[in-house]
């Protein structure tokens, strides 16, 4: 019976902050629905529609950080995958629109899982690595594409925006782009045996190469995995926007975000804790202030006031509960 | 007779461990490799004008890169400051019409004000240095764009004074005014952390945080003072970068924030706090600022300047890494 109620304890310690995460969520949507006249349709797909870049760009910043490194260059990644594609995809039909986009997924995890495999052998802490790598990667995107341009084919649009001008009213691709890499990132990361290496190497870099997991493989593989997610955001961003923009401050506001977006959805930044769900449920947390602060009339200059201070608030009532449990043991 | 006991092998294993325990040496010797090979590129830089001007765009950089250095022996690390250094330009050129010394005055309230908030969210509330530190920076872009059209209209130019002190050169056009107050914080940041108790005490901050807080250390006034110290160095460096360039906007000082961590890093501050000293900072500085005068001369466009920025600072960062774990 104690066990019973202990373990139920635990549960709720273990899963509270996730749980937190997505009762404010909850919040925030039904005050939005109160907040504007007319929720519809148009709304919902253009909140889901909009949110897919940081969402992806959050799920790969946790693989990462659970495995035990941080992605500074995930935005730059972001930026060069959108600069990539909406240089080779102008003009280009469906199919072939398509094939590119693998093959920028693709690229964007060799890239990456190579920056991973330079960590290992280095031995430079990842923080300057990525540091790094987001100005090559940035660079690199400039010299694809020097200005804002290029664009994509309307059927690629319609795969992650349901129109094929971005501004329609159907979600339901939208929404299947949305879950089916979230669904995707969970599984690997929770039920298969790389996925629990990748917690494993983050947890404990020690315990986990005595006990005999390849940890520069699992650095490798998370790395490479965040990269490939990076690269969908840079693909959902030529779809959304129908263009490709290569601006730094572009790459560094969207690392950024996802860095406060994995915090926000509990993953620790020390690795090993936390999951991709929670992470998910933060990033359209912080995508969401940004609608709800203009539906309440803020100029967006106040809304980026709002949106950093309510960050800071939340990770302060997260410190004092931390500051109060360790207190109370 | 093993590889080991060839003589070239074991002297070269020698000079390895030398330069293992004197790492700062290889960094004055990349210092000079690329001075020659800027020279070479343009044989006129190699003249007190032009390394003057390296040393003008190396000052400011060293002293936010000073900020960094205080913070990541903590273990912590401060992502705002390029963020503060602009507010506190915007501010200085605002109130310059009132004097200079009340616009210096006005910007360093900035950085004292901002860091100040990141020291108690870090120190008192635990708050993760990296978000608590991005956040500031948001907040404060935020502010600052809808300031500027609201309570902070008026000059955008600095004072004479200003301009002097960041952009000018004394002795025959030969030192810059701003490598003197360079050269001041370097003493006063040495001197801080060699010779002082909080000196002390920052190191076993960052090389074990729960030793230092069961000996006795209240780590959260350690993070207070520091954090402040660093809103107000950054400010400082802003005031300068925007008496160089005469004009504020807000964009001044954003091109700082990765060098102002990769001059730490590559003078071998660790990220993860403990270890590191500022000479090494100062050379990491120095040599960021040849290796842009570098890409400059070499005029082949911000894409490949970026890259080739971004394969150096991972080169030498590499370097460095390599060379310390021979010991």
């Amino acid at each position: 019976m104690t066990a019973v109620v202990r373990r139920r304890a635990l549960n709720l310690r273990r899963h509270g902050w996730s749980i937190g995460v997505w009762l404010l969520l909850a919040v925030l949507i039904g005050w939005y629905v109160l907040l504007i006249p007319r929720f519809g349709s148009f709304q919902i797909a253009s909140i889901i529609k909009n949110s897919l870049p940081l969402v992806y760009l959050a799920i790969g910043q946790a693989v990462i950080v659970i495995t035990g490194g941080i992605d500074l260059g995930a935005g730059a990644m972001l930026v060069l995958a959108n600069s990539a594609s909406a240089t080779l995809m102008q003009d280009q039909p469906f199919l072939v629109t398509i094939l590119i986009g693998f093959g920028i997924i693709l690229g964007a995890a060799a890239l990456n899982g190579f920056v991973g495999w330079i960590i290992n052998v280095s031995r430079v802490p990842d923080i300057v690595v990525t540091l790094a790598t987001s100005f090559i990667y940035s660079g690199l995107a400039l010299m694809i594409l020097p200005g804002p341009g290029g664009g994509t084919s309307a059927g690629f649009r319609i795969l992650f925006t349901g129109s094929d001008d971005g501004t329609g009213t159907s979600f339901g691709f939208s929404l299947g782009m949305l879950l089916v890499p979230v669904v995707i990132a969970a599984f690997f990361m929770r039920r298969s045996r790389t996925g629990l290496s990748l917690y494993a190497t983050g947890s404990d870099l020690n315990a986990a190469y005595l006990s005999g997991v390849d940890i520069r493989r699992a650095k490798v593989i998370g790395y490479a995995f965040g990269g490939a997610m990076a690269g969908l955001a840079g693909l959902a961003t030529v779809a959304i926007t129908g263009s490709g923009d290569p601006r730094f401050s572009i790459g560094a506001n969207a690392t950024l975000n996802s860095v406060a977006a994995i915090v926000l959805g509990g993953v620790a930044l020390t690795g090993g804790i936390g999951s991709v769900v929670g992470a998910v449920a933060a990033a359209i947390i912080v995508f969401f202030l940004s609608p709800i602060l203009s539906a309440m009339g803020i100029d967006p200059n106040t809304a980026q006031v709002v949106q950093g201070s309510l960050i800071v608030v939340v990770m302060m009532i997260a410190g004092l509960l931390a500051l109060r449990r360790r207190r109370a043991k | 007779m093993t590889v080991a006991d060839l003589p070239g092998v074991r002297r070269q294993a020698a000079s390895m461990r030398l330069l293992a325990d004197h790492p700062l040496w290889i960094l004055g010797g990349v210092l000079v490799v690329l001075i020659a090979i800027t020279g070479a590129i343009r044989p006129s830089y190699l003249s007190f004008s032009g390394l003057r001007n390296t040393v003008l765009l190396a000052a400011p950089l060293g002293i936010m890169a000073a900020a960094q250095t205080l913070l990541m022996l903590t273990g912590g690390i401060d992502l705002s400051v390029a963020m503060v250094a602009t507010g506190a330009a915007y501010v200085a050129g605002n109130r310059s019409p009132s004097g200079a010394l009340i616009a210096i005055a006005s910007g360093l309230l900035v950085g004292l004000i901002a860091g100040a908030t990141n020291g108690i969210g870090v120190g008192i509330f635990q708050v993760n240095p990296l978000i608590m530190t991005l956040a500031m920076a948001a907040i404060l872009l935020g502010l600052f764009t809808s300031w500027a059209q609201t309570i902070f209209t008026g000059s955008t130019t600095v004072a004479p004074l200003i301009k002097t002190l960041g952009g000018g050169s004394f002795f025959g056009n030969r030192v810059p005014y701003n490598a003197l107050i360079w050269v001041g914080v370097a003493l006063v940041v040495m001197w801080l952390l060699k010779r002082t108790g909080l000196g002390r005490i920052t190191y076993a901050i960052g090389d074990n945080p729960i030793a230092a807080r069961l000996s006795g250390v209240r780590v959260w006034q350690v993070h207070l003072v520091l954090y402040t110290l660093a809103g107000l160095l950054a400010a400082l460096a802003g005031i300068l970068i925007a008496g160089r360039t005469g004009a504020v906007d807000l964009q001044l000082a954003s091109t700082f924030l990765l060098p102002s961590v990769a001059a730490a890093v590559i003078g071998g501050t660790s990220i993860f706090g403990g270890v590191g000293s500022y000479s090494g900072t100062i050379l990491g500085a120095l040599i960021l600022s040849v290796l842009n005068s570098m890409l400059t001369f070499l005029n082949v466009g911000q894409a490949i300047q970026q890259v080739v920025y971004g394969l150096i600072v991972l080169l030498l960062a590499w370097l460095y890494a390599k060379v310390t774990t021979e010991r």
